[in-house]
């Protein structure tokens, strides 16, 4: 029996929605992998690229979720609330901060890289986005890991 | 020299028989969040300090202070 009125039973709470981003925050890496097999591999037919379309679109809007907290309409003020207050905005912010250098130190190495390997523009800005994109994916998970019981 | 904020959340949540979710609820923030500030790992911003202060019923001062 439930204490919730029906019509909000199967609503998403903050608290649902907090375990279900730290559950799923592997599926990241997995689709950026998937990926660039499918944009550098040899066999990507159209419905693979249109596959590869969507799935990169959803991780595009999942990321902006994480780390900007763009708010979703079906979740209640108060949830919303609850779901960017300042532990979550100071766990995104710090986890941008890390993405943002590891751009920036990427970016320096291909550019000292290319006086000695010659690099395929596309490769450089898989590879410069995707590393500041797995990095702060990483620290999030970091700081925001496990969560602690009741009173410790 | 190191500063660090200590304070005395879980002594007055405890004291008045507050569980951290019920505080989270209160404070209309995440469990996580009163977990860490209560553990020194976070600082909370002067906003977030008084809407705890005035959940546990305490003036803010009280709460929170200066560890030298």
């Amino acid at each position: 029996m439930s204490y919730r009125p029906r019509p909000t039973f199967d609503q998403p709470t903050a608290e649902s929605v907090r375990r279900t981003r730290r559950a799923s925050i592997w599926i990241i890496p997995a689709v950026i992998l998937q990926q660039t097999t499918l944009i550098f591999g040899r066999h990507g037919d159209q419905f693979s690229q249109l596959l590869g379309a969507i799935c990169w679109t959803a991780l595009t809007i999942a990321e902006l979720w994480w780390l900007l907290g763009l708010p979703f309409r079906w979740l209640s003020e108060r949830d919303q609330a609850i779901l960017n207050d300042e532990w979550s905005r100071s766990v995104s912010g710090d986890a941008s901060r890390w993405g943002i250098a590891t751009a920036a130190v990427v970016g320096c190495a291909m550019m000292i890289a290319r006086i000695w390997v010659r690099l395929d523009a596309g490769i450089a800005i898989f590879a410069l986005v995707n590393s500041a994109l797995i990095v702060a994916v990483a620290r999030y998970w970091w700081l925001d890991r496990g969560e602690s019981d009741e009173d410790e | 020299m190191s500063e660090r904020l200590g304070n005395s959340l879980k002594e007055r949540r405890t004291e008045l028989r507050l569980t951290q979710s019920e505080l989270a609820e209160l404070c209309l923030v995440s469990r996580k969040t009163i977990n860490t500030v209560e553990n020194g790992i976070f600082v909370p911003s002067t906003v977030l300090a008084l809407k705890l202060a005035e959940a546990l019923s305490v003036p803010v001062e009280q709460l929170f202070w200066i560890e030298r």
